[in-house]
């Protein structure tokens, strides 16, 4: 941090400490406004002083050391121009505007809220650090596990109104509150942040009640509620604000009269006047003026309708996409109309397996799990279904650096090693259809299910290879949502599945391993496994894991805030739940593959480390010169130099 | 019950001269009869192999691991390489295979890559595979046996139950007519399409494939067998009044005797004009059913799936869907030929005339 810049900052806090108000409720900024709430607001802070402390800035810890992310490379490319709009696709439309609440998490969100609206700071997306956003600086008491906050006072919402201190403290209340109906987001705001200070308008902190490592990110990454607009948040929130669309952060936003053509399509249109327009890391950022989406339910036609020119982009990920639908002696990519890139990423992998329940029947026996991991040919299917462009997943959490176990590598596929296995539990001969079965005549068969009708075709090829090691598996694909039901109420055998994983310095166990989210009473005093125990529901334990040596070090791991210890339980942790043999690893998507028109732009590297997917960090622009200039050019049968390009700098 | 009066033996002699109609069932007929041994026609096992002296049948007989034939691994036997491996060694063991060696669920990558081939001769793949790299000729084949039995199936259930109430209705009158009769205009204003997605889609899908079928067929007819009744009712009020079902009833016949021998036979003929078009609409409607994924369970091979596969990858790989396409177009004219022929050797109008 600059010397310039603290002498800004404490020339602004001097300034807004002189205008602004220390006073305690949300009254006196409310009332101004007209609002209707502001007693219950003022209330519920009133009523959560542990939680809401209202100081003055002169209590601002002195000898803080403040960052702003100023040492970062820009993200985005100058060449970047404005205007054009793009045509992208929506599979569904979405059934509400609202970012929380029930049917708001959709696939549409991210356009609303999370890869366009602004947090305090962000993670760039080369790099593990941050970049200020809506904050112009922080500073980390990692001992008193509190992160200081100042605003960027220019920072205004869409309408025009400031984003002050009142919009943080009002998102706890928001988000606290039962009128949204979300519990999820009740319980991460109510138990993982302890407290908010306001100091005054623009300056805050907020305090998490573990010292984790990553304790910065929690803090960091938090998205302010316009306290001004939900003036009249009640019971009927659901209903009332099922189609508005809030004031935002967010460089786009949509006229819910004009740009919301219901179950057709939704425009997002781009705010000239936004006040971040000229900040570094989003002046090149956020490109088009207009982002058009039109409802194409059918992939089939979706690819159509890229074919055609009607959307611009295409994810080409899948291989028959990239290999026969659209191989590179296309005529359109011949002539160059149409481009096409690889691009490897760098992510945690989401993790794509077999997870084994461990409470079932048979499935409790170590041998078998572990005849299952070599019975499953995962080789094949990333040979035969994905081209060898995968990778086999070496364990359940790969893609966090050294946090992940540097040795460990998932069981091979091999018929002799997967029947010794069966045998030692009891299954050596094989039956009139091929399937190994017991002295009492009870075959080898577990059902595997799955919600991904697309990876249907993996599972045959696992039940094809499996049948030669003597063991057969029922396939059962389900539509997404029963398939997570199933899941989430134990009911499956074996469950062919994978976590999203968010951008994490290191991977999380409890949810998954810990046996709290397995078992109510799990153990016995003496420490065995309780015969009585009851399934515990929707937790992510979905291999029914409840191992105490697990339970010891997750706790350790969790409570934890040295990084070197945390990585050695992370390694052994990962050790324990390799032995264990309850989840087959699957593969790992190394990046993602795009086909696009040529008159959609991307920077000279084309994208980030981090990134998911290509227009995520939205550095991409519409040339409309080079649409033009694209059409005419077919319409003669002109053609351009074809481009076919691979950018691998990031491959691992 | 149903002995060849003069009556019906005109109307089959006049089926049998309209030759279109005659022709196209005696094909459906023999397609039918084709239909119980698809094991072998197309199957990926051999229909004999002779190995040192012994005769195998597989496909009739438990799976015979590779260590059967000298080959070194424990599992199901791969014919069409152990063929080749006796073409090679040129000893006295030999196989035949079915006309179609590939089974309808096996993916057959070519350079272990899942894609579309086309038909080729030397592969065996006549009308080429499909996305997942399985032969189409098997899976047409097999798809076709359950389509055709399954929409025999239904027009039978459909038929009995229609008929059992209509007849019913018709006889008993009254009460029974009156209430029978609401709630059949209730049950058949429920949309039959959605009923059967919403009732299909809470099935669990770890029901074995038969079940399921069966489970589809029962919700299939549920919502199926009102129309039948209409046409029942009616009949059975028409000769419920003539003069030799009096008689029937004063020389004390019973109820069910009056309803079997002597009503239904006089009532059918109207009703068996209608029946291959009830095929035809059950063949479509399975096939809609696949065709959306609400139907058959994969991987049961189907002419819907087939269809829905093919329109996803027209421009890659037409075969698909020509394929399929053509054997449903082929399927329904032959059907429809018989219904149209049956329908006019069943004209009553022929047969009123006075002369």
């Amino acid at each position: 941090m600059t010397k310039k810049t603290v002498l800004i900052s404490l020339a602004l806090i001097g300034l807004t400490a002189l205008n602004g108000c220390s006073g305690p409720k949300d009254k006196q900024e409310s009332n101004s406004l007209g609002t209707n709430n502001f007693e219950e607001v003022s209330g519920y802070y009133e009523a959560h002083p542990e939680f809401f402390v209202f100081r003055d800035i002169e209590d601002l810890p002195a000898n803080l050391k403040w960052e702003d992310g100023s040492h970062l490379a820009e993200i985005g490319s100058e060449s970047a121009k404005k205007g054009g709009t793009e045509y992208r696709r929506l599979q569904d439309f979405p059934r509400t505007l609202r970012i929380v609440g029930p049917d708001s998490n959709g696939s549409f969100r991210p356009m609303i809220l999370d890869y366009v609206t602004m947090p305090l700071a962000a993670r760039p997306p080369d790099e593990f650090d941050f970049y200020p956003a809506l904050a112009r600086s922080w500073a980390i008491d990692q001992n008193n596990k509190t992160v200081y906050i100042k605003l960027e006072p220019e920072a205004k919402w869409s309408d025009g109104q400031p984003i002050t201190t009142q919009d943080f403290l009002f998102m706890f209340f928001f988000y606290q509150s039962n009128y949204i109906v979300a519990p999820w987001y009740n319980n991460w705001y109510g138990t993982q942040y302890s407290k908010i200070t306001r100091y005054d308008q623009h300056t805050f902190s907020i305090t998490v009640p573990e010292n984790k490592p990553d304790m910065d990110s929690r803090v960091l990454g938090l998205r302010p509620v316009p306290r001004h607009y939900y003036v009249e948040l009640g019971d009927d929130f659901i209903d009332r604000y099922q189609w508005k669309f809030p004031p935002t952060t967010s460089p786009y936003t949509l006229d819910t009269e004009k740009d919301l053509k219901k179950g057709r399509s939704i425009t997002l249109r781009r705010d000239k006047n936004w006040w971040a327009k000229d900040k570094k890391n989003y002046r090149y950022r956020f490109n088009t003026d207009k982002i058009q989406f039109t409802v194409i339910r059918d992939n089939a036609k979706h690819f159509e309708a890229f074919r055609r020119g009607d959307i611009d982009q295409f994810d080409l990920t899948l291989s028959q996409y990239w290999y026969e639908k659209l191989p590179d002696d296309d005529p359109d990519v011949n002539s160059g109309y149409i481009q096409k890139t690889v691009f490897f990423n760098q992510h945690p992998r989401p993790t794509y397996g077999l997870w084994i329940n461990t409470n079932k029947d048979l499935l409790d026996q170590k041998s078998i799990r572990v005849g299952i991991q070599h019975a499953s040919n995962w080789d094949l299917v990333i040979e035969s279904f994905f081209r060898g462009d995968y990778k086999r997943m070496k364990t359940s959490s790969d893609g966090y650096g050294e946090f992940s176990h540097p040795i460990i590598k998932a069981r091979e596929f091999n018929i002799e090693k997967a029947q010794t296995a069966f045998a030692e539990a009891g299954f050596v001969e094989r039956g009139d259809d091929g399937i190994l079965k017991n002295l009492e005549g009870k075959r080898l068969s577990f059902t595997v299910s799955t919600g991904y009708e697309r990876f249907q075709d993996i599972l045959t090829i696992l039940k094809e290879e499996a049948e030669k090691a003597g063991l057969e598996l029922i396939i059962e694909v389900l539509d997404s949502t029963t398939g997570w039901k199933k899941v989430q109420e134990k009911k499956h055998d074996i469950h062919f599945v994978a976590f999203n994983v968010g951008l994490e310095m290191y991977p999380r166990f409890w949810e998954t391993y810990h046996s709290d989210n397995a078992y109510y009473q799990p153990f016995l005093p003496n420490g065995t496994l309780n015969p009585n125990r009851k399934i515990k529901t929707q937790t992510n334990n979905l291999e029914m894991l409840a191992i105490p040596e697990m339970d010891r070090m997750i706790n350790a791991y969790r409570a934890s805030s040295s990084k070197e210890e945390m990585k050695k339980l992370a390694h052994n942790m990962t050790k324990l739940h390799h032995e264990h043999a309850s989840f087959v690893p699957g593969f790992v998507q190394p990046g993602y593959r795009l086909g696009y028109w040529r008159w959609v732009r991307y920077p000279e590297h084309f994208n980030y480390k981090y990134t998911r997917s290509s227009t995520q960090l939205f550095v991409h622009w519409i040339d409309e010169k080079i649409k033009t200039e694209t059409w005419e050019a077919r319409d003669k049968n002109k053609s351009f130099s074809p481009k076919i390009e691979t950018y691998d700098q990031f491959a691992e | 019950m149903f002995n060849m009066n003069p009556e019906t033996q005109k109307k089959i002699r006049r089926f049998k001269g309209i030759k279109r109609g005659y022709y196209s069932f005696v094909i459906l007929i023999g397609l039918l009869s084709l239909t119980s041994i698809c094991e072998l026609i197309a199957n990926s096992r051999a229909l004999l192999v002779s190995y040192q002296g012994t005769l195998y049948f597989p496909i009739y007989s438990a799976f015979h691991p590779g260590t059967d034939f000298g080959l070194d691994y424990p599992y199901e036997t791969n014919y069409r390489e152990l063929k080749q491996k006796f073409l090679n060694e040129g000893g006295d063991n030999w196989l035949v295979m079915p006309l179609v060696q590939y089974n309808p669920y096996e993916n057959n990558a070519q350079n272990n890559v899942f894609r579309p081939a086309a038909p080729s001769l030397s592969k065996g793949h006549y009308l080429g595979t499909d996305t997942t790299s399985r032969d189409i000729l098997s899976r047409l084949i097999y798809g076709t046996r359950i389509a055709l039995w399954f929409a025999l199936a239904f027009t039978l259930s459909v038929y009995a139950l229609g008929i059992v109430i209509g007849c019913a209705m018709g006889y008993f009158g009254g009460l029974f007519d009156l209430i029978f009769q609401r709630f059949i205009e209730i049950w058949s204003n429920i949309p039959f399409l959605y009923m059967v997605i919403i009732v299909f889609s809470v099935i669990p899908s770890g029901f074995p494939t038969s079940t399921r079928i069966g489970l589809l067929l029962f919700v299939m007819v549920l919502f199926s067998w009102t129309s039948i009744t209409y046409y029942m009712r009616t009949e059975t009020y028409r000769e419920k009044s003539r003069d030799y079902v009096s008689a029937a009833r004063i020389m004390g016949a019973s109820n069910l005797r009056i309803i079997f021998r002597h009503i239904l036979p006089n009532a059918l003929s109207t009703l068996i004009t209608f029946v291959p078009f009830t095929v035809i609409s059950s063949i479509t409607a399975i096939t809609a059913l696949d065709f959306l994924g609400f139907g058959l369970p994969p991987p049961t091979p189907s002419l819907g799936e087939l269809l829905k596969q093919g329109t996803g990858s027209l421009r890659t790989a037409p075969w698909i869907v020509i394929s399929a396409f053509g054997t449903l177009v082929i399927l329904l004219t032959l059907i429809t030929f018989v219904g149209e022929a049956i329908r006019e050797s069943f004209d009553p109008k022929k047969f009123t005339i006075y002369k």
